[in-house]
C-alpha cells in the first residue's frame, strides 16, 4: 500500500470555489429537504393540538 | 472514446482542491430520490378512481392490488442490490449511480405509460421492477465510496446518505400530492402526468449527484489522519471478499440483527396510525393519528443520522446492543402506556424505536466496513440488504397475523397490539444475542493480495 497522500483534500477549502461548490451543492439537497421536513412536522402539530 | 466514458471509474478520481465534503450531498441527491418509495401510499386511493374519476369504476383497481406495487419494488430493491453489487463496486459510484437514474426514473416513466392505457401489468413492470432495480442499485452505490472519503467517520457518513432515504418520502409526499393537484382535470385523476414529472424531476435530481461524485485517489487519507492501532478487535485493515464474507458466520449474525430489527421497527409503522386511535379511542382523533405517523417518519430520518454518528465514538456492538436492550424495554412500555392511558408516554417509546429502526439501517455499512474492510462493501452491504426484503415481507404478516388472532380470540382491539409488541420484544433480545456473538473475522477468511483471485481481477477498490 502506497504512503497516504494527503494532498488532495482538506476539510476546511481554502479556495473560494470550492466553498461556493460546497454551498451549491449543500442547498441543493438541503433546501428540498428542509422544506419537506418542514411539511411533515407542520402535519405532526396536530398530535400536540 | 466513449460518449459515456465520464462515467468510469478513472473519469472520476478526485483531482486535488476536491472536497470530500461534495460527495455527502451528491449521496444524499440520490438517497432523497430513491426515498420515495416510502412514499408511495399516497397514490393508492387516486389509482383507485382512474376511471371512475369521482368514485371507483368496476373495472378500477383495487387498494390490495396497488399495495403490491410496493412490496414488489422492495423485493427488486433487495434482489439488485445482492446481484448487482459486486458489478457496482467494479465499475464505480458514478456509473452505478447513473445507471440507478435510468432505472428510476425510467421505472416512473414506463409506470405512466400503464396508468395512462390502465394496464397494471405495466405499472408493475416500469415501477415495481424496473424502479426496484434503481432503488437498490442507487441504494448501495454510494455507501462503499463515502467510506472511503471518511474513514475517520464512516458511520457519521454513510448515515449522512441513508438518512435521505428516510428524508426522501417528506419531499415526495407533498410534491407528489401537489402534482396531481395541479394535473388533475374532469377527465383524469393527474396520476400517469405526475409519473411523468416525477421522472424528469428525479432523472435531474440524481444526475446532479452522479456528476459530483468522486473516489479518492489512491492511497489518499484525510490530512492529519493516521489509522487507529486498533484499540477495538472488531475493525480490520484487512479485507474479505464478497463471495468469502457471506461464508462467515459474521455476516449471518448481523444478517439476524438487521433483519429483526426491521421487523421490530415495521411492528409499530405498519400500525402506527389504527393503534394510536384505538388505543387512546376517544383521545386521539385521525388528524392527530396522521400527526403521529409524520412525527415518526421525522425520528426515522434523525436516527438514522444520530445512531450511526454516535457509533463512530461508542462503537458499533455497543450502539446495536443500545438497540436491542432499549428496543425491548419500550416494546414491553407500549402496552402498559395503553393501560394508563399516557399519551405521551406511547409516543416516547414509539419514536424512540423509529430513531433505532432508522439506525440500524444506516449504522449497519459501518459495521459491515469495521469487519469486513473496504475492499467489497458495497457488495457486501447489497447482499446483507436481502434481509430488509424478508422483513418487508416477513414483518407485516408476523404483524397483522397476530393482531388478527387476537382479535378473534375475542380480545378487544386495543389490547389486542399487546401480543404483537411482546413478540417484537423477543425478536429484539435474539438481535442482542446475536451481537454478542459477533467477533472479528478470522484470518482465515482474509484476502491475500496475490492470491489466484486477485490475479483473476476480483477486487476493485482495493487501491483505496
Amino acid at each position: 500500500m502506497s504512503a497516504p497522500n494527503v494532498a488532495p483534500s482538506a476539510d476546511i477549502p481554502r479556495d473560494p470555489l470550492t466553498v461556493i461548490k460546497l454551498l451549491l451543492a449543500w442547498s441543493i439537497v438541503g433546501v428540498p429537504l428542509a422544506w419537506g421536513v418542514w411539511q411533515v412536522f407542520q402535519k405532526s402539530l396536530a398530535l400536540f393540538r | 472514446m466513449s460518449v459515456l466514458s465520464f462515467l468510469d471509474r478513472e473519469h472520476s478520481v478526485a483531482k486535488p482542491g476536491y472536497s470530500r465534503w461534495l460527495v455527502p450531498p451528491a449521496a444524499l441527491a440520490i438517497h432523497l430520490s430513491i426515498g420515495q418509495a416510502y412514499a408511495f401510499s399516497v397514490f393508492k386511493i387516486p389509482m383507485t378512481t382512474l376511471l371512475g374519476i369521482t368514485a371507483p369504476a368496476p373495472v378500477d383497481w383495487k387498494q390490495g392490488t396497488i399495495a403490491h406495487l410496493f412490496q414488489v419494488a422492495i423485493a427488486f430493491l433487495g434482489i439488485s442490490a445482492a446481484v448487482f453489487g459486486a458489478w457496482l463496486d467494479r465499475v464505480g459510484p458514478r456509473r452505478a449511480m447513473f445507471t440507478s437514474a435510468l432505472c428510476f426514473s425510467g421505472g416512473f416513466i414506463v409506470a405512466a405509460l400503464g396508468v395512462a392505457l390502465h394496464q397494471f401489468w405495466i405499472v408493475v413492470l416500469g415501477y415495481g421492477v424496473l424502479g426496484g432495480v434503481g432503488l437498490g442499485l442507487g441504494y448501495i452505490s454510494p455507501v462503499s465510496t463515502l467510506i472511503k472519503w471518511f474513514p475517520d467517520r464512516p458511520g457519521m457518513a454513510t448515515g449522512l446518505a441513508i438518512m435521505g432515504f428516510g428524508g426522501g418520502a417528506m419531499i415526495a409526499s407533498p410534491l407528489s400530492v401537489a402534482l396531481m393537484a395541479h394535473f388533475k382535470s374532469p377527465m383524469s385523476m393527474g396520476v400517469a402526468q405526475t409519473f411523468l414529472a416525477l421522472g424528469v424531476i428525479y432523472f435531474l435530481f440524481m444526475m446532479f449527484g452522479v456528476f459530483t461524485v468522486r473516489v479518492p485517489a489512491p492511497g489518499w487519507a484525510p490530512a492529519g489522519y493516521q489509522p487507529k492501532a486498533s484499540a477495538n478487535a472488531l475493525i480490520t485493515s484487512a479485507n474479505v471478499e464478497v463471495n468469502t464474507a457471506i461464508k462467515t458466520p459474521q455476516f449471518w449474525l448481523l444478517w439476524i440483527m438487521l433483519c429483526v430489527n426491521v421487523t421490530a421497527g415495521i411492528g409499530i409503522i405498519e400500525q402506527a396510525s389504527p393503534m394510536i386511535q384505538e388505543m387512546f379511542s376517544g383521545r386521539v382523533m385521525a388528524a392527530a393519528a396522521a400527526g403521529f405517523v409524520g412525527l415518526l417518519s421525522l425520528l426515522n430520518m434523525i436516527g438514522r443520522f444520530f445512531w450511526s454518528s454516535t457509533s463512530d465514538v461508542i462503537g458499533r456492538k455497543a450502539t446495536y446492543a443500545t438497540f436491542f436492550t432499549l428496543g425491548p424495554l419500550c416494546y414491553f412500555l407500549i402496552p402498559i402506556t395503553g393501560a394508563i392511558g399516557s399519551v405521551p408516554l406511547f409516543v416516547l417509546c414509539c419514536g424512540i424505536i423509529l430513531t433505532m429502526y432508522g439506525g440500524g439501517f444506516a449504522t449497519i455499512p459501518a459495521f459491515l466496513r469495521d469487519l469486513f474492510g473496504t475492499m467489497q462493501v458495497g457488495a457486501i452491504h447489497g447482499r446483507l440488504l436481502t434481509a430488509w426484503s424478508v422483513a418487508g415481507i416477513v414483518g407485516p404478516m408476523l404483524v397483522n397475523t397476530i393482531r388478527q388472532s387476537q382479535i378473534d380470540h375475542g380480545v378487544p382491539k386495543a389490547q389486542a397490539y399487546g401480543a404483537t409488541m411482546h413478540i417484537m420484544a423477543v425478536l429484539l433480545l435474539v438481535g442482542l444475542v446475536c451481537d454478542f456473538l459477533v467477533r472479528p473475522v478470522a484470518t482465515k477468511y482474509h484476502f491475500a493480495v496475490g492470491s489466484a483471485r486477485d490475479a483473476a481481477g476480483v477486487p476493485s477498490g482495493a487501491a483505496t
